[in-house]
């Protein structure tokens, strides 16, 4: 039976022109799971918000067509209606968790409904049941990691008993360990529930998705089942899809199956060589951290970091291991009220334990996740300039150079702020590296961005360190560390476990909670490793 | 030379007003301060378990007490008030911030009456007085901005009187924040028939308070980090935080707005105000300590009117 029905849909949101998604027809089933994937703002967003309602109820904007949901026309029914049909869970925990308790939060929804104190209960039981929050009940929701938080707001979701589940970009902002868990449950929820989930990690969502939608430009370019997919990989990819190795060789190779496996055999049997990516060893040491911090009840943060000129070291670690709070500690941006540190830190054989922010930011800079909270000028090349005027540097060259990199010459005029997401990071990257100061520290720069906007990341990050540049990264995407960095730096409950090429972390990291990447599966037995 | 000399003093006095609260704002307290006093903590001390509505209440009886009564009563009040934050969690910390944040009101309120108060209102505040005494004169062009020709003592003193008033309402405010989580709030004012749009505004509000700090807080560090203020004494430093304070205003609101909207969708994809009326899992019960609490409420109310009733502690005049 269709559950969503969807005819000649178009849309554009308020004062813009430019519409923002055109759909002639489609149609889902009752208990079909559907993986919907695209780039950025292709449109993936404006679908789900069309079948959840918030489009036209409460997103303004131009809309012809017609979304019906059980055979009824969505734009004639309340939200709080459509709500009991369709749960939606969106990509930022922190954005969608209102309540202080978890108990509270889960308990949000059916109290809305004005359900009884039974009904209540028994709804908070089968949902946490479900989802196996059990142990987290009695927690505070700040209290929360990542993980955890997006697992809490898929209970409160799961407590409003929808048939449709509508999932956007679940698990973008949290650590592997989390990811699986949702992933986990998806999987359980496989046709006793509708599902719709935007996710760029398509292999992931393979296992219980039946059909694989793609939006470009707001259109569907692709709607094929599961099975079909090797078969259009290079299609995928096109798109901007990301798409593992082992489905483009298993493609190539003619094989029914991408198990990494099987893949990885059949390449041995036919002799292919992969090449692995060059780790470089880097120029002298030119950052030396050691930072301590800790709370009455535990220690946060316990680590030493060294870091060699010219090279990517990417930090890793489930949600709470200390990754961010190592760097804030690095910067000297620990509240000294709420914890205890102590940190000692060398740059380039300086000593800057005992300096503020504003001298340390003379060695090192650094790209927050929020990187709009540093976007203060009118336009883009006043945001470039500011970091080379607070420091009186001088450098056209310098100037020149970087506006290249991150292609800013075309949007220099614009309003940082109004920038896409990927626009906006590339102005956030050129300010900091703007101020000559060759230490990159980068907070979850991955964090929601799609394959196209990684690769082009990682690119950046690697012709930035070809001009001396040091970078560390924090970030969960094993891919991007395989791929772009020169050292994985293994965190676990407050202390660096493991530090040396990613090829040897990816050993050990299952257990410290991060999955290696297929990337490196596919390489796991080759010797032909190449360093700089 | 005279005429010189004269007007930086004058200036100097202008500027003590409008930096000493800057400087106790961001100097002193810091963005961090405001944050941990504007965000829940959890803790078992008294103002903890109480209703969440009586210490709406609470807000609303020393609003009316400090309107009602003489100043001295309101500033005693205010500073009782302080005292108690001694028992909530980091007590004393936030009892400093809570002083240093009264002391930033205090400057900043006498400053802004003061040098504006014509002799004809302090005629009615000061009755028993026929000549006041002149502590400054102003540079005659000061009147531009408003000023009276002379800084008096009793202007001063009656800036003090007045920033009581503000003072006593603003504390007992922030008692209600830091003990109180965003659902028990939703949950009191429901009971109260506030309308679900406001509650859920208010509560979105007091989620999102201490995120503008941090998000401030981050904006300005990034500023500093990016070199403002590098090469200038460290003395200059909180002016150089109101200059990245004020330029992180725009971004913070942007960034705040782009998750405000996922506020909204996560709550209506929820069916909030799916009906008029909605139940509580989790109810929050009058205890005893409460009705004792309201008790004591009627009382202070009641013992301010009968004083007020008998000539004394009255608001106005502000000194009997």
């Amino acid at each position: 039976m269709t559950i969503i029905e969807i005819d000649n849909l178009k849309f554009s949101y308020l004062g813009q022109t430019e519409t923002a998604l055109e759909i002639e027809h489609l149609s889902i089933s009752e208990g079909e799971s559907v993986l919907i994937t695209g780039k950025s703002g292709s449109g993936k967003s404006t679908l789900i918000q069309c079948i959840n309602g918030i489009i036209p109820h409460v997103t303004a904007g131009k809309l012809t067509g017609n979304v019906r949901l059980k055979g009824e026309d969505v734009s004639e029914m309340t939200v709080a209606k459509i709500s009991t049909i369709v749960g939606t869970l969106l990509q930022d925990p922190e954005r969608q968790v209102l309540n202080y308790k978890v108990v509270e939060e889960i308990a949000f929804g059916p109290e809305n409904l004005n359900c009884t104190h039974d009904e209540i209960e028994k709804r908070i039981q089968a949902a946490t049941e479900r989802t196996g929050i059990e142990d987290l009940m009695e927690r505070d929701t700040d209290t929360l990691s990542g993980g955890e938080m997006q697992r809490v707001a898929l209970t409160s979701v799961m407590a409003m008993e929808p048939e449709i589940l509508v999932l956007d970009e679940p698990t973008s902002n949290i650590d592997p360990e989390g990811t699986e868990k949702i992933f986990q449950f998806l999987h359980q929820q496989k046709g006793v529930k509708t599902l719709i989930v935007v996710e760029h990690k398509v292999e992931r969502a393979l296992r219980f998705v039946d059909r694989i939608i793609v939006i470009d430009n707001g259109r569907i370019v692709l709607d094929i089942p599961k099975e079909n997919m090797l078969e259009m990989v290079h299609t995928l990819l096109e798109k901007g899809i990301e798409i593992p190795e082992e489905f483009l060789y298993a493609s190539k190779m003619g094989l029914k199956s991408a198990d990494i496996e099987t893949v990885r055999e059949e390449i041995q049997r036919e002799g292919i060589t992969l090449h692995s990516h060059a780790r470089r060893r880097g120029g002298d040491l030119v950052l030396e951290a050691q930072s301590k911090v800790e709370v009455p009840e535990r220690i946060i943060v316990d680590a030493e970091l060294k870091a060699r000129k010219g090279t990517v070291v990417a930090i890793m670690g489930k949600n709470g291991a200390g990754k961010s709070t190592l760097l804030k500690a690095m910067l000297g941006l620990i509240n000294k009220n709420q914890f205890t540190s102590s940190s000692s830190i060398k740059i380039d054989k300086v000593d800057l334990s005992e300096s503020d922010i504003s001298r340390r930011g003379a060695y090192i800079s650094y790209l927050p996740q929020s990187f709009d909270l540093m976007l203060i000028n009118r336009t883009v090349e006043r945001e470039v300039k500011y970091s080379m005027r607070k420091r009186g540097i001088r450098n056209d060259e310098l100037l020149q150079t970087i506006f290249e990199i991150f292609e800013l010459y075309e949007i220099r005029a614009a309003d940082p702020l109004r920038l896409s997401m990927g626009q906006r990071r590339r102005v956030s990257m050129a300010a900091i590296l703007a101020s000559e100061v060759r230490i990159v520290l980068m907070d979850e720069p991955t964090s929601g961005q799609d394959f196209y906007h990684k690769d082009l990341m990682g690119k950046e990050l690697r012709k930035i360190t070809d001009m001396g540049y040091t970078v560390i990264v924090v970030t969960h995407d094993g891919r991007f560390v395989y791929r772009y960095a020169d050292e994985l730096a293994i965190m676990h409950e407050g202390r660096i476990v493991f530090h040396g090429i990613p090829e040897e972390g990816f050993e050990i990291s299952e257990q410290y909670g991060i999955l290696p990447p297929s990337d490196h599966l596919l390489r796991r037995h080759e010797k032909n490793l190449e360093v700089e | 030379m005279n005429y010189i000399i004269d007007a930086i003093i004058s200036w100097l006095i202008f500027l003590f007003g409008v930096a000493a609260p800057f400087y106790l704002i961001l100097g002193v307290i810091g963005i961090g301060g405001f944050r941990e006093i504007t965000k829940y903590e959890v803790y078992n001390s008294f103002y903890y378990k109480l209703n969440p509505a009586i210490k709406i209440l609470f807000s609303v009886v020393v609003m009316i007490i400090a309107s009602m009564v003489i100043w001295w009563i309101s500033a005693l009040l205010a500073i009782v008030i302080l005292l108690s934050y001694t028992s909530l969690r980091n007590g004393r910390r936030k009892a400093f911030i809570g002083s240093m944040f009264l002391l930033s009101v205090i400057i900043g309120t006498t400053w802004s009456y003061a040098p504006l108060t014509p002799p004809a209102i302090l005629s009615i505040a000061f009755p028993h007085q026929t000549t006041f005494l002149d502590l400054w004169k102003w540079p005659s062009y000061f009147a531009i901005m408003g000023y009276q020709p002379y800084l008096t003592l009793q202007g001063l003193i009656y800036g003090v009187q007045i920033s009581f008033r503000f003072a006593a309402v603003t504390i007992a405010a922030l008692i209600l924040v830091m003990t109180t989580t965003p659902s028990q709030i939703l949950k009191a004012l429901h009971k109260l028939r506030i309308p679900d749009p406001i509650v859920f505004s208010l509560m979105v509000a007091m989620k999102s308070v201490p995120m503008v700090f941090e998000s401030l807080d981050t904006s300005v560090k990034l500023q500093m980090l990016r070199g403002l203020g590098s090469d200038r004494s460290k003395y200059l430093k909180p002016i150089f935080m109101l200059i990245a304070g004020l330029s992180a205003i725009v971004p913070t609101i942007v960034h705040l707005m782009r998750g405000a909207k996922d506020i909204a969708i996560s709550a209506d994809t929820r069916g909030f105000r799916a009906y008029n009326r909605r139940t509580y899992f989790v109810d929050i019960p009058m205890t005893r300590t409460d009705y004792y609490m309201v008790g004591l409420f009627l009382a202070g109310i009641g013992v301010a009117g009968i004083m007020l009733a008998l000539g004394f502690g009255r608001a106005i005049p502000y000194i009997s």
